[in-house]
């Protein structure tokens, strides 16, 4: 199993198709973005904030109007709004390396080379499913590191403190990103079962961001602020959905039905 | 008695309700090389994948070594080797890497495996280009890294999916040497599918034909040959085409069944070997110069043809 988890790791290291948007989505969305919002805090001309916190529900307007004016837009974009942003992280990645670890067998003429070892079912499934979840983990974990290292060092002059990670960020981190994760894994495992071709995969799978997006402008518009109690929930549920999917897909992943559709 | 190395009996498999391979029986002794020769879509490639358990038939059952593919699926796979009809290597890995991973899948330890690999790699000539993306390859080389790769554990039986197509006519004789090295003088099994069948003629003991699936004809190629013609074909070196006088001659001898002028003598179809004397004997007492009487039994490529053409009238 170890042996397949090396090889699939080695040839995302090497594979440009796939290094490529794993480090740009993380590197736009987790560093580029708190950048300029730092930077937008600093200055005279910083938008004020308090319109979209009148919309949003007291309990988690006021902390942020209890602040000085000038911190509202910092803790509002970066403590708040780009939580749900940032699943995109995992999300997308668990899903590229999904498909990759699995339609790609298909479409790289690999795969009927690996059916042939002697390597159990079960075995092989997980060693394809850890093979995308671990990095995908990882890269979340690190992008929010330097996320955290972003904001805190450009919103020094404004905040006066280290003010990420605050919890809703710790249970987005260690919570609900892994069971994002897992769900893309989960969605891609049953979509590549079907697509010919990692292309293909992604677009038959792509509907698994939709959700999150919703969560995005609800965040923005104050229609639906995830707050912790939220988030939690929210994250049980993503598991709960996952563990479904992943179980069906690992029924589903048998000798035969790959063979049978090479 | 000991186990044939392989052995099926109504083995079937059907795909959208179409048989791929249908109630096929047939057994290979331990160290036989035997080719299974067919048209596109006549089920070779099913049948490799039923015999080392990535396949489930639908009916009928098969034994490789012994062991069941289906209840014992790893334990036929560990200790089989198959060559697929693609070479299946990874682009964006080396080719040490392509040969290396499998191994340690295979259970190999790292250094065991790499010096394993570099070793087969050498035997196919691609040591030069161990470190080196597969990316690029030309098909024959490819299918040398392939070839190594299936080699390494030392399989008791090898599951060729045209070996040597793609490759150069120097590759092709080392492959063809290679195969049969490894079913004389290693003891090895092999089943060889294949489309070359001047390749399959040197290689095997014996042959199977699918045709839609279906074992049209199974055995040695001299037992074919005897099923569809009888006689045996002799090529006559009389020093230059065979005039008229000396076809009737030939075509006037005992046990002749026919005979043909060629461009070095005659072409004799005789009722079998002891007719020759005599008919050389007849030959050269009317001073016809002989210079030589070369039994030609039929190629597995003339099997195959007219086996198929049977299927087709």
């Amino acid at each position: 199993m170890q042996a397949v988890v090396v090889k699939d790791l080695t040839a995302i290291r090497r594979s440009k198709g796939v290094l490529i948007p794993m480090i740009l989505v993380p590197g736009l969305l987790l560093v580029l973005l708190p950048f300029l919002i730092g930077l937008a805090a600093r200055s005279h001309a910083a938008p004020n904030v308090d319109g979209i916190l009148r919309s949003v529900p007291k309990g988690v307007a006021r902390p942020i109007l209890d602040l000085p004016e000038s911190q509202r837009l910092v803790v509002l974009v970066n403590g708040y709004l780009l939580a749900p942003l940032f699943l995109i992280v995992p999300l997308m990645v668990a899903s590229v390396l999904a498909a990759d670890a699995f339609a790609g067998e298909k479409e790289r003429s690999t795969l009927e080379s690996l059916l042939h070892l002697p390597i159990p079912e079960r075995d092989l499934f997980y060693a394809k499913v850890l093979g995308a979840f671990l990095p995908a983990v990882l890269v979340s974990w690190v992008g929010f590191v330097l996320f955290a290292v972003v904001v805190n060092t450009t919103a020094w002059p404004v905040m006066h403190r280290i003010f990420i990670p605050t919890r809703l960020w710790l249970v987005m981190i260690l919570w609900v990103a892994p069971a994002v994760a897992a769900l893309g894994l989960g969605v891609m495992v049953r979509v590549s079962a079907r697509a010919k071709s990692t292309q293909e995969a992604n677009q038959l799978g792509g509907a698994v961001i939709l959700p999150l997006i919703f969560l995005a402008v609800g965040q923005s518009t104050g229609l639906l602020l995830v707050t912790l109690p939220l988030a939690i929930g929210a994250g049980a549920l993503v598991w709960l959905v996952a563990l479904v999917l992943a179980t069906g897909g690992a029924r589903r992943f048998t000798r035969d039905r790959m063979a049978a559709a090479i | 008695m000991a186990h044939a190395a392989i052995e099926t009996s109504g083995l079937t498999r059907s795909f959208a309700s179409r048989p791929a391979v249908d109630q096929l029986t047939f057994e290979v002794a331990p160290g036989e090389v035997v080719a299974l020769l067919g048209p596109n879509g006549a089920g070779k490639t099913t049948t490799v994948r039923l015999l080392n358990g990535v396949l489930r038939p639908d009916a009928g059952t098969s034994r490789v070594l012994g062991l069941d593919p289906v209840a014992d699926g790893d334990a036929v796979r560990r200790r089989t080797g198959v060559l697929t009809e693609t070479a299946g290597l990874d682009d964006r890995l080396t080719l040490l890497e392509n040969v290396v991973i499998p191994a340690r899948i295979r259970g190999m330890s790292r250094v065991d495996a790499e010096r394993q690999a570099r070793l087969m790699l050498e035997r196919f000539d691609m040591a030069g280009r161990a470190g080196e993306k597969a990316q690029g390859l030309s098909t024959g080389q490819r299918k040398r890294v392939a070839l190594a790769r299936a080699l390494l554990h030392e399989p008791d039986v090898l599951f060729l999916d045209e070996p040597t197509s793609g490759l150069d006519p120097e590759a092709t004789r080392d492959v063809v040497s290679l195969i049969a090295t490894l079913a004389r003088e290693q003891g090895r099994t092999v089943l060889l599918c294949t489309h070359f069948l001047a390749e399959a003629g040197r290689l095997c003991q014996r042959m199977a034909v699918l045709q839609r699936g279906r074992l049209q004809a199974y055995g040695r190629p001299e037992d074919l040959a005897a099923q569809l013609w009888s006689g045996l074909n002799v090529d006559l070196d009389l020093g230059g085409p065979a005039d008229d006088r000396t076809l009737a001659i030939l075509r006037g001898a005992r046990g002749v069944i026919r005979a043909d002028t060629s461009p070095a003598g005659a072409a004799v179809c005789v009722e079998g070997r002891a007719a020759l004397p005599s008919l050389v004997a007849s030959l050269v007492s009317r001073e016809v110069p002989v210079y030589g009487a070369v039994p030609r039994p039929p190629t597995v490529e003339e099997i195959y043809f007219a086996l198929q053409d049977g299927e087709r009238s």
